[in-house]
């Protein structure tokens, strides 16, 4: 009894020491990442900034081994999560691993300019920050949509796509889907929101 | 079925961003194909994340004085200042149209140049415009009942079977299979029915048998 008392006194040790004295757990991370893209909330980014730019200075110190080099890398990383929060999906995966993704990629890209000048941005083609295609389409089975607002539909994250399909496709009023998904009213008209002005932008631009 | 695939240290590498390019290239491609791959990369990716973000931090005093000198505010305000979002294209098809039959291609070829093709017999290849130091990254198509003499390999060649099946002395393989090989085998891919392949050779192949040596030339062509 004893021992096991011990380990698990070690192992909370441990996980208290790796988030290096902050008490900050996987799901605040991705409540942030998800409040900068629906909301684009500057205290929630700061707050990430604040948590991984000593992480990421470290990884590019041992891959620039330049600070110069390390500096670029935090700030390019940082604004892809800024410009591309919306791109996380909190249900496919920690918060870390997706800032890992962005900052890889972004490493990655700098490592080829520096060793043959290529300005080309072939990491996000090779690691895809999101699934451009989906899994969803049996949703869809019964109903006449034009194929094209299916693509644009199945770019959205998928949290703002459970929105719409429950708002145009079953029907349900958005109080019933708040209950449903069990999320604050709130988040349901923000997610709707954000989710039309994203679509209007597609069709519209593809209209133009 | 897929049989062949990526070792596990390969894709460990893969998902570190440490692979030359078309190395990496080839591997999201077999991805793509194969859902016990992704499901590794997935699960390989959450640790490197993991490793990374609790183990790195900036250590001894001259780094944090460095590191206290970088204006942080200001980095937020900057990034902050523009509220736009950047968009990623729907994934598209990505057709090829070759001797009357039309393959899809992997999406992470999507921004990436073909070179026009060029036959050989019933061989044709294309190059992706993929400038990578000496490896170079092709598109093999093999008619059918055609076939690649005897031959081992200078260095390595990494092969993706994107559609197809061809077998040589080893074994027969299917779409997806991944196959690395380098100087220690010989083979002699013979194909029934005629398969599309994306390679990444490092080198050029070395004929091995009797007349086929007169064909070291055509080595040099599938590199």
């Amino acid at each position: 009894m004893i021992s096991t008392t011990t380990n698990n006194y070690r192992s909370s040790m441990k996980q208290n020491a790796s988030l290096d004295g902050q008490e900050i757990d996987s799901k605040t991370l991705s409540g942030w990442l998800n409040d900068i893209a629906e909301k684009r909330d500057k205290r929630a980014f700061a707050s990430i900034f604040k948590w991984f730019s000593p992480k990421i200075i470290g990884f590019g110190r041992k891959q620039f081994n330049n600070p110069a080099l390390a500096s670029e890398l935090l700030q390019e990383t940082m604004t892809n999560v800024w410009r591309k929060a919306h791109l996380y999906n909190s249900e496919k995966g920690a918060a870390t691993t997706w800032v890992y993704t962005v900052m890889r990629n972004i490493s990655f890209d700098m490592l080829r300019k520096m060793q043959a000048n290529h300005e080309d941005t072939l990491s996000d083609d090779i690691w895809p920050l999101a699934e451009a295609q989906n899994s969803d389409e049996h949703v869809f089975a019964d109903h006449l949509m034009d194929k094209q607002i299916a693509q644009y539909l199945n770019q959205l994250p998928d949290n703002q796509k459970q929105i719409v399909q429950g708002v145009y496709f079953q029907d349900l009023s958005q109080e019933q889907l708040a209950k449903n998904l069990n999320i604050p009213l709130g988040t349901v008209k923000s997610r709707l929101r954000l989710a039309l002005t994203k679509l209007r932008q597609h069709i519209g631009a593809d209209n133009d | 079925m897929i049989k062949h695939h990526p070792q596990l240290s390969l894709l460990k590498t893969y998902c570190a961003g440490e692979l030359p390019a078309s190395i990496s290239v080839i591997i999201a491609a077999h991805i793509e194909l194969c859902p016990h791959c992704q499901q590794q990369v997935e699960a390989l990716t959450a640790k490197a994340a993991k490793d990374t973000f609790t183990y790195a931090y900036v250590e001894d005093e001259a780094e944090q004085s460095e590191f206290a000198e970088i204006d942080f505010a200001s980095m937020i305000d900057d990034i902050t200042l523009d509220d736009g979002i950047d968009e990623i294209k729907v994934a598209q098809p990505i057709e090829l149209s070759l001797n009357q039959n039309t393959f899809y291609l992997p999406q992470v070829l999507r921004n990436l140049e073909l070179s026009s093709w060029a036959s050989l017999g019933k061989l044709s290849r294309s190059r992706v415009t993929l400038e990578d130091a000496s490896l170079h990254t092709s598109l093999l198509h093999i008619d059918a009942d055609g076939s690649v003499p005897e031959h081992t390999h200078n260095g390595f060649e990494i092969t993706l079977l994107l559609e197809g099946s061809f077998k040589d002395e080893m074994g027969e393989y299917t779409k997806g299979d991944f196959i690395w090989l380098d100087g220690k085998h010989t083979h002699n891919p013979i194909t029934e029915h005629g398969c599309l392949c994306l390679t990444v050779s490092s080198d050029s192949l070395h004929f091995t048998q009797g007349l086929s040596k007169l064909l070291n030339p055509i080595g040099k062509f599938i590199y």
